[in-house]
């Protein structure tokens, strides 16, 4: 391995070049694997914060207010579908939430407490109380508790538009991650709406269904389409345009970021590469006269390609690394933003690219070699 | 000359396509094993073309060349590489050392290239060598580390690491003072005689050539005189 050798050689008595050049490496590979990890937990926790404790696919009756029946058949297709994570039958009531002063109207959602909370998760979500949902209990958002100044066990007053009045005990207060739906939605157990509603035991406002991949949700609910005519199937894709929209928007200007960091590198290698071959023309030129052959004098710029792009690829995922907990540990102290989580696909996408990019910067360097003729360099002296 | 080392038969060398330069024509002459030459004659005469051509550095626009057999052109640039390698050790007017490496490694570098596995009879060559050349404790420095009479005696140790069966050297001491050019003539002559290596030497100091069994002259690139000197008889005969 004589290239390699002389390679490392050449390297290692250039270091403050050497030095440079894979500090350049480092810093492209460390902002795309930084920008790359951002991007993705950015637009993982918008995907999460917007639809994450809701349904991907809803399935219900075209006409609204109608129920949905949650046949043996749905059932089975549901469950049997591959990539289904929950699905969470639901009974849906409007109300009005009355006190001395106001009369606020409320969505309820009902449904079985551990159903709810494979959704909605609001266990996860609770920022005060227990999320029980026995008869009688209702969990409410954290804004209506805000605005109203109610804590568990406080009872609230709610009317229904057909005259029924229950007085339900708060087990829970959750946040939902929009204010919306903190001072607007609230969940009970199933019996309430179902008696409201006077559905029978197998008929609901809606089936709603979470899947493991969101964005896989267009063509389970096309399917489902056919398997349910005379249902209603709503995709979430469809009804965020606008969001898709952006993740979209900001995809493609990440790309662009990393495209033009991946540039700034390649050029960055090439122009030392091209630079250290001129200076090692007569180092060059005189291995060739000693019998070197074209492809073992190329062979040592492609090794100086590989050292620095390893190096400086290994370093710059290092930096990276190091800039997603630093950043991470800012946002946690702040209490603002969200954590990066490292994109294990992406990194090895980087530094694969990043090597490539070393390599290919050696093809000049490593064709002018070839075309060296020792005899000038002789000559020269 | 059945045995003959280096066979050139009417050798000729033309630079340029559109404007045609010629410089070397029809240069015929053979050489022995173990033989010791001068190559002779003024700036422009052809001296370096034909050296080039006898270091498989640049190929014949005419005639052929024949090193211990093997005919040049029937090889490409590696063959040519791989057999300059074996059969051929260079020695510059300028040192042309590899300034990243030791002095110790500047010498193996051509065994290196020849890709063969350093074993202990290879160091061992190495330091025979550099106690052969006066280098003796300077084989781990750096080779910038020298004077420029100690890293002619290395380039030279550097030529001879293969063994080849010939050194060609080109204006060998033309950087060197009388007291150092003297002793690596001196030290070309010991290994031409105990090792049996043949030298061509360019020069054009007529002191240097006399000192050689063999001149060969040329003249605006052609071969005018080749030489063979006689210590017995004191002068020098034409051949």
């Amino acid at each position: 391995m004589l290239p390699l050798r002389i390679a490392w050689r050449f390297l290692r008595t250039s270091w403050v070049q050497t030095a440079l050049i894979v500090a350049g490496i480092a810093v492209g590979i460390a902002v795309q694997v930084f920008i790359g990890s951002l991007i993705t937990s950015l637009q993982g926790s918008l995907v999460d914060k917007t639809i994450g404790a809701s349904p991907h696919i809803t399935l219900a009756d075209p006409t609204e207010g109608q129920p949905v029946v949650y046949s043996d058949f749905m059932k089975r297709v549901l469950a049997g579908t591959k990539g289904v994570s929950a699905i969470v039958p639901v009974r849906q009531l409007n109300v009005l939430y009355s006190n001395n002063t106001d009369r606020v109207p409320l969505g309820l959602v009902g449904g079985e407490a551990a159903q709810l909370n494979l959704i909605y998760r609001l266990r996860q979500r609770t920022i005060e109380g227990d999320p029980s949902l026995k008869q009688g209990e209702i969990v409410i958002g954290s804004d209506l508790a805000k605005k109203y100044l109610l804590i568990p066990g406080d009872k609230m007053s709610v009317n229904s538009g057909s005259g029924m009045q229950v007085s339900l005990t708060i087990t829970g207060i959750v946040d939902l991650g929009s204010s919306a739906g903190n001072l607007r939605t609230a969940f009970v157990g199933p019996d309430l709406p179902r008696a409201e509603l006077g559905f029978r035991a197998d008929q609901f406002s809606a089936v709603q269904v979470q899947l493991s991949d969101p964005f896989g949700s267009t063509p389970i609910a096309g399917a489902w389409r056919g398997q349910f005519p005379g249902v209603k199937v709503s995709d979430w894709q469809v009804d965020n345009k606008d969001l898709l929209q952006a993740l979209s928007s900001q995809s493609l200007s990440s790309y662009m970021i990393q495209v033009f960091v991946l540039v700034a590198v390649a050029l960055g290698i090439a122009s030392t590469l091209a630079i250290s071959a001129v200076q090692k023309t007569k180092q060059i030129g005189i291995l060739k006269a000693l019998g070197m052959a074209d492809g073992d004098t190329g062979a040592i710029f492609v090794w100086q390609s590989v050292i620095m792009g390893v190096v400086g690829t290994g370093l710059g995922v290092a930096v990276g690394f190091a800039l997603i907990a630093g950043f991470t540990f800012g946002t946690a102290k702040s209490g603002a933003g969200f954590p990066i989580t490292p994109q294990p696909a992406f990194i090895a996408i980087s530094v694969s690219v990043g090597i490539l990019v070393a390599l290919l910067s050696a093809i000049i360097p490593t064709r002018n070699t070839a075309r060296l003729d020792p005899i000038e360099v002789i000559q020269n002296g | 000359m059945a045995d003959a080392l280096v066979v050139a038969d009417g050798l000729g060398k033309v630079y340029g396509t559109d404007i045609q330069t010629r410089a070397l024509a029809d240069v015929s002459f053979e050489i022995a094993g173990g033989e010791f030459i001068a190559i002779v004659g003024r700036s422009g005469s052809g001296k370096s073309t034909l050296l080039n051509l006898l270091g498989l550095l640049d190929t014949p626009s005419e005639g052929t060349l024949h090193l211990r057999g093997v005919e040049s052109n029937s090889l490409d640039k590696r063959g040519r590489a791989a057999l300059r390698n074996e059969l051929l050790g260079f020695v510059f007017q300028y040192h042309h050392l590899l300034p990243e490496f030791s002095v110790r490694e500047n010498i193996l570098m051509p065994y290196l290239i020849s890709q063969k596995p350093v074993d202990d009879a290879i160091t061992a060559r190495v330091d025979e060598t550099l106690e052969v050349l006066g280098l003796d404790g300077l084989g781990d420095k750096s080779a910038n580390a020298l004077s420029g009479g100690q890293k002619q005696r290395v380039a030279i140790g550097r030529a001879l690491m293969n063994r080849p069966p010939i050194v060609l050297a080109d204006e060998p001491t033309g950087n060197l003072d009388t007291e150092n050019t003297e002793a690596v003539y001196a030290l070309f002559r010991t290994i031409n005689e105990e090792w049996g290596t043949t030298f061509l030497i360019v020069t054009h100091d007529q002191d240097i050539a006399s000192m050689t069994d063999r001149i060969l002259e040329l003249r605006d690139g052609r071969l005018v005189q080749d030489i063979r000197n006689s210590y017995t008889d004191g002068g020098a005969r034409k051949a």
